[in-house]
């Protein structure tokens, strides 16, 4: 039996600080400066600045009116499926902005995953559905935060921004540990005590942490180094963050971009998501929810599907004409897709046997259709993608292998994509 | 003081010499074993006193000293003033609060929180109730007890789902094993733990058979029933898949024969469907659980309290991490772990008797500070004094002493409430998470610099800091800042820093003394138990 | 008429007396006219009839030509002299409309789909043709159809924002009625033959004076919106007038959320001359939905049929001033339309097989995937007065 990826937590026979070298190695990780164990590869990394942009179409769109239209056939909804920039690639009618995209962009028809049920499947999806060894993995923004770090922006490297309340969300990281978590940006604002309390200048604040600082450097004189440099680098953290402040500013957004994200929710937290990565955020991660459309859907969908075609090809367009999707790798996808049946409620039920994604940046091709399914949309004919392939395509997209890297759990080696998968070599430039 | 700091020394050197003997305190003989294992590395001198008191306040009373604690023990010839704040602090009424935080923190790990819960830790430490009776209480608890209702919360909160997610049944089974026994069972869910080869999946089912029985009674107040358990419990391990069996059996114990009952005769208080009553079954595993794990002859049990006790005082366990017990991760001194848990044991597992013991050891009692020229001792050589974290709750309490805003701010439940409630957010780890490592994040230091709460603290208001301070001459602030903030008195580098500061700024002087007090705040020194 | 509701239930009680088996799921039901015919607007891009005139109730071939879903369906007013009498079962005489009354009768039936297509037909005939027809009537779905009282006219919309009207006669494009910001779900001609109301995604109801192509009142039922989230949820689904032009009912759902859109079914009852809502109308909780379809019963009460969360469905009778249904039928699944024969006495719903939803590959008998279908409920109503 191969013993090398089954449970083998090393940190449970020593201690555990002893493993991560220490109190600094956990406190310096807490700001996601953790690195690759390579630290050449890391170097090479950095010099390309890699980011993603990963759009989370919460509860799941269909591919029947989006990537993968099958017009006129039992299934295929009403909609009409429409031509694209790139020739014989035909999505739904209600992406017209994305399809004058299409010559960026590379889809996938033909993920089959697992789990059909959102409290399974949206975790799953996200940490990549690896094997079960009894740790938790992280979200694919807490790995790359992890395999990719923070960069030279001083912002956290793994934000999100999403609707409803922000804060820190350590879950995501797994067995990284809290430290890799989001940082939410809750309907795109700050995180909370971000902005310098009014009662405090700037020149207070500088003069009231140039005192803190004499204090820790007295403090660390003569005891182990580690506790005041951990404590010292959340203080600068904030202090980096602070100064980044104009990024939740919609006062200095031009009014050109704001029309063209739309004034809707996703548009505003989209062209927040452009800032943040034109800023330097390794990742950033965007929610839209209620896309669970068992009701309703395809009113729901002419609904909501524009205002996403709307501000992705908008942010498409931007990352293209700032020459910065050769370096950031875009996803917009579900957990699932729905159900080709569509029920008596006029909805589409959750569906993981046959679906669909977009992707566009940094590694992949362009102008591309991956995976094909049947006529009438309920099966992929072609190789089926499970969310591994689509890990270990991202991870080589960003020039990580995933065969020669993995993770060390303190001590446990553990595989970043899962081993039985491999990359869909069509979707790689 | 100076005088006590010298002869401890040669102290120490002599014990180097002497073994631990048993007709020693135990605190000697800790000093002893530790020194024992010193392999002539240097120890750090003893700490000052003010260096002391703070350790000991925060440790035993879960706060900072007041300024006046603070100058009342600083000036106190008495040469045995240490054990004395020690037994003042065990006997006083910070003791059972903060004992009630600790164990609130350490069984609970930020899952939640409940009156009941709180009532009834605040009640046994006040009782200074025996940690075996505790146990008992929290593993088989009793419902129909008023007083000790409070106690089945520790499974109570584990048994309810959150959202989707079914009750976590393995978490339950895995908490009670790390919390009670050190033993991280996890890896053995599935298949025999593959390096610790002592961590068996019977021991995981066993455990797991009791708690898969378990039930929640009544959703409003913490109460657990069980089911009626008639059969074993089925699993396979994932490499073999043998099916095999197991009825309730604690770890390393034997399986507990499951009665088989007469039809009839299966409940003490058969279930009722209409009050959705589950009944009390005749035969009830968690009764059996709490006869055979919180006991003398169960030495699992009493090496983790007596471990983590030490962690608390000491910073680090003699067994690290706290929860992994077993043949390869030996405990640092073994012998010390040994005799603290024989000790304990005879001392009907009193644990106010062992914090004192070890608060009195000089091991305790040393400084922070590492010996001149020495750049590193390791954490687990107790040669220097280990850093610790302060928990949200120990750094509201201290916040408030050393601003002076404790009586204004606890003095009413509601602006309690919510400033305990804001620390916790800022300062607590995630669930789950022990708080056992310092863990500096964004969001405290993003709470600590901005947030309205401490700030407001920092303002000047009738007889707290800053009001006493911006009473004083400039030449007189640095003293009573440091005292009442770090527990020391300033270095004279320090004065000077102050009073320039107080020169630079004397066109707003109560706006300045807020700097220089959120200075020493935010300062490394003031957030950690050093 | 008596005020009781069980002399109402008495008089009007519904009796199903056939299932009709569809393959698909249909969107629209109506009769004829003249009484002997049943079409259905298929969500397979198809228009399905049946020969009701006896009680073998047939099917003919599907008329075909259409993209998408055939959501929009109307019949062309009956000639006057043809109108069938009380009691009358189905008239058997071919219709045929005398002078002057062009625009009336002539059999034809209008259907328009989700991919923009207008067509009419000559529906009585069996392999029938379209007699015109309009491929980009709309860009995209069309969602309402409404014929004129005096048959010359039709008036469309749909997802373009647009009301078009049309020649009955050759499907020339007459007007277009500029106006809404959304989605338009309804259209109604007044019975005067004067306005036309058309009711959009966000509760805007526009009265349009047809002379002057102008709107000259609008409506407000704004309560049969809701913006959730991302989505915006609910709309005018159905536009009625009674037979005096006198109320004008609106209906959908009051949505609590999207996704899966859960609402109260809701009938607004607008005073035609004041505007002001005289009666709201409310049925079953959350889950129960939309009104998908109603119609004004010259008695006075609503019929109408709600499609909710799957498998939750139902037909009611009710007054609007009535806190509630004295007719209530909860046995179909899922109705999305109700048509009411000419004589007043058969109706029939278009509801949803049983079992229509679930997660994840549903394991059938065979291995084919299954779809859903609508079986459509006929009822007969009693004949005596």
């Amino acid at each position: 039996m191969n013993f090398e990826y089954l449970c083998r937590p090393l940190e449970h026979r020593m201690s555990r600080r002893q493993w991560l070298g220490g109190v600094a190695g956990a406190a310096v990780g807490a700001l996601g400066l953790g690195g690759l164990a390579q630290p050449a590869v890391a170097q090479e990394l950095k010099k390309k600045h890699r980011q993603v942009l990963f759009i989370w179409l919460d509860g799941g769109i269909s591919q029947l009116e989006s990537w993968d239209p099958k017009p006129n056939t039992q299934f295929g909804g009403p909609f009409r499926a429409i031509p694209t920039s790139v020739p014989g690639i035909h999505i739904s009618e209600l992406l017209p902005k994305t399809a004058r995209q299409m010559h960026h962009l590379a889809l996938v028809r033909s993920l089959c995953t697992k789990d059909n049920s959102h409290s399974a499947g949206v975790a799953r999806i996200q940490r990549g559905d690896p094997k079960n060894r009894g740790v938790t993995y992280p979200y694919f923004g807490s790995a790359v935060a992890k395999l990719l770090g923070p960069g030279d922006s001083g912002l956290p490297p793994y934000v999100w921004v999403k609707p409803g309340s922000g804060g820190f969300v350590y879950q995501d990281a797994g067995f990284l540990g809290p430290r890799y978590g989001a940082v939410a940006f809750g309907d795109g604002k700050p995180p909370e005590n971000l902005l310098l309390n009014p009662a405090l200048t700037e020149a207070d604040d500088e003069a009231r942490n140039a005192l803190r600082m004499k204090l820790d450097r007295r403090y660390a004189e003569r005891r182990r180094k580690e506790w005041t440099e951990a404590n010292s680098y959340v203080f600068d953290m904030a202090a980096q963050l602070r100064k980044q402040a104009r990024l939740f500013d919609p006062s200095t957004l031009p009014p050109r971009d704001v029309e063209r994200y739309g004034t809707h929710e996703f548009g505003r937290h989209m062209l927040l998501a452009r800032r943040l990565l034109e800023a330097g955020v390794t990742f950033v991660k965007v929610n839209s929810y209620g896309w669970d459309t068992h009701g309703d859907n395809f009113n729901g969908h002419l609904s909501m599907v524009p205002k996403v075609d709307q501000a992705f090809a908008a942010m498409i367009e931007d990352l293209k004409d700032r020459g910065m999707l050769d370096n950031v790798l875009v996803i917009m996808m579900s957990e699932f897709g729905r159900t080709p049946r569509i029920n008596g409620h006029v909805g589409r039920d959750h569906w993981p046997e046959a679906w669909s994604l977009v992707m566009a940046g940094c590694g992949l091709k362009r102008g591309v259709v991956v995976g094909k399914t049947n006529e009438r949309g309920t099966h992929v004919t072609t190789e089926e993608h499970d969310i591994g392939h689509m890990f270990h395509t991202w991870f080589q997209a960003l020039g990580i292998n995933p065969k020669e890297h993995s993770y060390d759990n303190g001590g446990q080696p553990l595989p970043i994509a899962h081993e039985d998968c491999h990359a869909v070599t069509e979707l790689l430039a | 003081m100076a005088l006590l700091a010298r002869a401890a020394v040669p102290l120490a050197l002599l014990a180097l010499a002497v073994a631990s003997r048993a007709d020693q305190p135990l605190h000697a003989r800790i000093d002893a074993l530790i020194a024992a294992k010193a392999d002539g590395r240097p120890t750090a001198a003893p700490a000052a006193d003010a260096e002391f008191l703070r350790r000991a306040y925060l440790d035993l009373a879960g706060r900072i000293p007041s300024v006046q604690e603070a100058r009342d023990f600083l000036a106190d010839p008495a040469p045995d003033k240490r054990a004395k704040v020690i037994d003042r602090l065990l006997d006083s009424p910070d003791y059972p609060r903060r004992m009630q935080e600790l164990f609130h923190v350490m069984l609970m790990e930020r899952l939640g929180d409940h009156p009941e819960w709180t009532r009834y830790l605040q009640k046994s430490f006040e009782a200074n109730k025996p940690w075996d009776q505790m146990a008992r209480e929290i593993l088989n608890p009793i419902t129909e007890d008023e007083s000790l209702q409070g106690a089945a919360f520790f499974y109570t909160k584990r048994l309810e789902n959150f959202g989707q997610n079914p009750v976590d049944y393995p978490g339950l089974t895995r908490d009670v094993g790390r919390l009670f026994l050190g033993k991280d069972l996890r890896c053995a869910e599935c298949h025999d733990h593959i390096f610790i080869a002592e961590y068996k999946q019977e021991d995981f089912q066993g455990l797991f058979a009791i708690y898969r029985n378990t039930v929640l009674v009544d959703p409003k107040k913490p109460a657990v029933g069980e089911q009626l358990m008639t059969k074993k419990l089925e699993y396979s391990s994932v490499f073999r898949k043998v099916p095999k069996s197991t009825g309730p059996r604690i770890p390393g114990g034997k399986e507990i024969e499951i009665p088989v009952l007469k039809k009839g005769e299966e409940y003490v208080k058969p279930p009722d469907r209409k009050t959705r009553f589950p009944g009390i079954p005749r035969f009830s595993p968690l009764a059996e659980l709490a006869k055979q794990l919180p006991t003398a002859s169960n030495p699992a049990f009493s090496r983790n309290i007596v471990n983590r006790l030490w962690f608390i005082l000491m910073g680090r366990g003699l067994v690290h991490p706290l929860d992994l017990h077993h043949a390869e991760n030996p405990p640092s001194h073994p012998e010390l772990l040994d005799l603290l848990a024989k000790e304990f044991v005879e001392h009907r597992f009193d644990i106010k008797w062992l914090l004192r013991e070890l608060a009195l050891s000089q091991t305790y009692q040393r400084s922070s500070v590492l010996p001149e020229g020495v750049k590193e001792l390791p954490p687990e050589s107790f040669l220097v004094a280990n850093e610790k974290r302060l928990s949200a709750e120990q750094l509201l309490a201290s916040m408030l002493e050393a601003t002076g805003m404790r009586e204004r701010v606890l003095g009413n439940k509601g602006t309690a409430e919510a400033a305990r409630a804001k620390f916790v957010k800022a300062f607590a780890n995630p669930e789950r998470e022990p708080e056992e490592e310092f863990n500096p994040s964004l969001k405290a230091a993003l709470f600590v610099l901005n947030d309205d709460l401490v700030l407001s603290w920092l303002t000047p208001q009738p007889g707290n800091l800053i009001d006493r301070l911006s009473k004083l001459e400039d030449s007189q602030v640095a003293e009573e800042l440091y005292l009442s903030v770090l527990t020391r008195r300033p270095t004279v580098e320090e004065q000077a820093e102050v009073a320039d500061y107080l020169h630079k700024n004397a066109s707003r002087r109560a706006v300045a003394l807020g700097h220089l007090a959120w200075a020493l705040l935010a300062s490394t020194e003031f957030c950690v138990n050093h | 008429m008596s005020d009781d509701p069980k002399a109402l239930l008495q008089r009007y009680q519904p009796k199903e007396v056939k299932v009709l088996k569809t393959d698909r799921q249909m969107a629209i039901l109506r009769f004829s006219p003249c009484g002997n015919f049943l079409a259905a607007g298929g969500c397979d891009a198809t228009v399905r009839r049946w020969d009701v005139s006896n009680a073998e109730m047939a099917e003919l071939p599907p008329l075909t030509g259409h993209g998408g879903w055939v959501q929009a369906l109307a019949f062309s007013p009956p000639p006057l002299t043809l109108l069938p009498q009380a009691g009358e079962r189905g008239g058997s005489s071919s219709p045929s409309p005398p002078e002057g009354e062009r625009g009336r009768g002539e059999g034809r039936l209008f259907t328009a789909d989700s991919w923009g297509r207008l067509t009419c037909w000559p529906y009585a005939e069996k392999e029938a043709q379209p007699l015109w027809s309009v491929e980009q009537a709309h860009d995209g779905w069309v969602r309402g159809l409404a014929v004129s009282p005096d048959g010359k006219l039709l008036a469309t919309c749909g997802m373009d924002q647009k009301v078009r009207l049309w020649s009955a006669d050759d499907g020339a494009k007459k007007q277009e009625l500029a106006g809404h910001n959304e989605d338009i779900y309804a259209v109604a001609f007044h019975p005067d033959g004067k306005s036309l109301v058309s009711g959009d995604l966000k509760g805007v109801i526009q009265v349009w004076d047809l002379e002057s192509g102008k709107v000259v009142r609008r409506f407000d039922a704004k309560q049969l919106y809701l913006l959730s989230r991302l989505q915006d949820v609910g709309g005018v689904r159905c536009l009625a007038f009674d037979a005096k032009g006198e109320t004008l009912a609106a209906a959908g759902t009051k949505p609590k959320v999207g996704a899966n859109v859960q609402g109260v079914p809701t009938i607004l009852f607008f005073d035609w001359s004041s505007g002001q809502v005289k009666h709201t109308l409310s049925i079953g909780n959350d889950g129960d939905g939309y009104i998908f379809d109603l119609h004004l019963h010259p008695a006075g009460f609503v019929m109408a049929v709600t499609s909710g969360n799957p498998g939750v469905g139902k037909l009611f009778f009710q007054r609007p001033a009535d806190p509630q249904p004295f007719f209530l039928y909860t046995k179909m699944a899922n109705c999305h339309s109700l048509a009411v024969h000419p004589n007043g006495q058969r109706l029939a719903v278009s509801a949803t097989n049983a079992n229509s939803n679930g997660n994840g590959r549903q394991i059938g008998k065979g291995t084919e995937y299954p779809g859903n279908y609508s079986p459509i409920h006929v009822f007969d109503l009693p004949t005596a007065g």
